[in-house]
């Protein structure tokens, strides 16, 4: 496994970090929660940040931690799926493609929330998992995947999601599309 | 930025690098001995940042004692404050979102005879995978006029093409791609093109040696040996089973077997009524009536002569052949004489034919 610093990968694949922070943005601004600070990217660690008032509502917190991977892994499919045909299965030089498949994999790899989003849901989730909130019930598997995945990121788990979602979602899609 | 004096040092430094520690302001340095000092004491030992109430908390701008607006435990300016309550989308943002949109606008729309011929090559990839190769021929096609490079495109193509017996197409598909070379030739899927391509060619050289073999007397059996290892080969090839029988009608023929030949031309008749197996009944209907004397023959033999120049109507190669061979058949109804093509070609002509 080769290293490259995360501040070069960053710099990579900015479209993605950017569109990861606009996510929690809007999702902060849907909830309307206070948000005290915000860096689209920096050349730093971590690479962009949203700094906003912690809630006491779980499905406010539930989108804002979770928002960027929704967000995140829909764009990469889109994007993906609009590059995908001819840079994989029609073989087609066609360099507006690859600017899309490069687009849609940066966005895909960084669509994991980060650990702090993580554990706050992490705490938060049992008590309400007990009473039988579905979004808590939901969160307790989809964040301890995403924990296990974050910790990935060591040996590409993101660059192996955005590859996995930038494939299997485009040929879903045109599976699903030419069986109608 | 304000100046506050650490209750240890009494050292000057900004407020918003001082602690808090049991209602004192410390420095850095201080507030972990005063931390220490408590914790033995039996006080509280929790240090938090000072929090200097009379600036922004998030641009420090002074706001006094009594100004700003206090947000939570926080007191911010009034620019801060409406920031934090509704935090504006940057205007670089709002442009690059928009300009993502269109670009992803254009991407579809200069993806759209992408997306066509992906459509065409995953339609033409189910019908291969449900064995309906004929009907996946046209869609591969089309794929093939975006993407000639296509892998899959091209050996999916090729696959089809040679499973239905069109091998000039297989061929097509397979040189138009990278001039016939592909990098992966160890995929399972190239492994199988590559064995139904050579197969092919191997059966395409035993018809062409078969031919030229049907070509001379006393060269049948050899050359039906050959066209039906060629049909064993590959078995792939439009109307194989007439081509056997054709093969066998001349071995029949050679060892004067009529009831065998007008049986298999029969059967090749009923199969496919087509200007060639009407021309066969009426060459062994000839030859039965030669042996037999038999009218019945005759008169059978000459209507297909007629049924076979009907179904040649507007095919000038085809009528020519038949015209030759009309003029062999009629020859022997007339004189009940069976001679093979290049005896009668010797006897009365220099020039070739086809038909038996």
């Amino acid at each position: 496994m080769f290293f490259i610093p995360g501040q070069v990968i960053a710099l990579l694949t900015f479209p993605g970090v950017i569109v990861h922070e606009t996510a929690h943005l809007f999702f902060c601004k849907l909830f309307k929660l206070k948000v005290y600070n915000v860096c689209f990217f920096r050349f730093g660690n971590p690479a962009g940040y949203v700094i906003h008032e912690n809630s006491q509502n779980f499905t406010a917190q539930f989108f804002v931690s979770t928002g960027p991977f929704v967000v995140n892994t829909l764009l990469c499919v889109v994007f993906c799926t609009a590059a995908f045909l001819p840079v994989w299965e029609l073989q087609v030089n066609d360099p507006v493609a690859y600017f899309f498949y490069w687009m849609g994999l940066s966005i895909g790899m960084h669509a994991f929330p980060s650990k702090t989003d993580l554990s706050h849901l992490w705490k938060a989730a049992p008590a309400l998992a007990k009473q039988g909130n579905l979004l808590a019930i939901i969160s307790l598997p989809l964040s301890a995947i995403l924990v296990v995945l974050n910790y990935g990121r060591v040996i590409w788990a993101d660059l192996g999601y955005g590859v996995l979602v930038g494939i299997l979602g485009p040929i879903a899609i045109f599976r699903a599309l030419t069986r109608l | 930025m304000n100046q506050v004096a650490c209750a240890d040092c009494s050292r000057s430094l900004a407020s918003k690098e001082a602690y808090e520690l049991n209602g004192k302001i410390y420095c850095g340095p201080c507030v972990q001995k005063a931390a220490q000092r408590a914790k033995e004491s039996g006080q509280p030992a929790a240090i938090a940042r000072y929090v200097d109430r009379s600036i922004c908390a998030r641009c420090s701008t002074n706001i006094g004692e009594n100004g700003g607006v206090e947000l939570g435990s926080v007191r911010l300016c009034a620019a801060c404050a409406t920031m934090v309550q509704d935090w504006p989308y940057p205007q670089w943002l709002k442009i690059s979102l928009a300009a993502l949109l269109l670009l992803l606008v254009f991407a579809l729309a200069h993806g759209r005879k992408y997306f066509e011929a992906g459509t065409n090559l995953y339609r033409g990839e189910q019908l291969v995978e449900k064995g309906q190769y004929q009907q996946a021929l046209p869609y591969l096609k089309e794929t093939l006029k975006i993407a000639p490079n296509s892998d899959k495109g091209a050996l999916l193509t090729a696959k089809a093409a040679l499973l239905s017996g069109d091998v000039l197409t297989a061929s097509r598909a397979l040189e138009g791609h990278n001039g016939g070379k592909f990098e992966k030739s160890d995929k399972p899927e190239f492994r199988e093109v590559d064995d139904l391509w050579s197969r092919a060619n191997r059966a395409i050289g035993e018809l062409e040696q078969a031919s030229k073999l049907e070509e001379q007397d006393g060269h049948e059996i050899e050359a039906a040996k050959l066209v039906h290892s060629a049909a064993a080969l590959y078995p792939h090839f439009p109307h194989m089973d007439i081509l056997l029988d054709q093969y066998d009608e001349g071995v029949a023929f050679a060892k004067k077997d009529y009831d065998a030949f007008v049986s298999l031309a029969e059967k090749d008749w009923n199969v496919m009524p087509a200007a060639t197996t009407a021309a066969s009944l009426a060459s062994a209907l000839a030859c039965k009536y030669a042996v037999t004397g038999d009218s019945a023959y005759r008169q059978r033999s000459e209507e297909m002569v007629a049924k076979s120049k009907e179904l040649a109507q507007g095919d000038k190669e085809s009528l020519a052949r038949l015209g030759e061979f009309e003029e062999r058949n009629r020859y022997r109804l007339e004189s009940r004489q069976i001679i093979t093509r290049n005896e009668f070609d010797r006897k009365f002509r220099s020039a070739k034919g086809t038909a038996q």
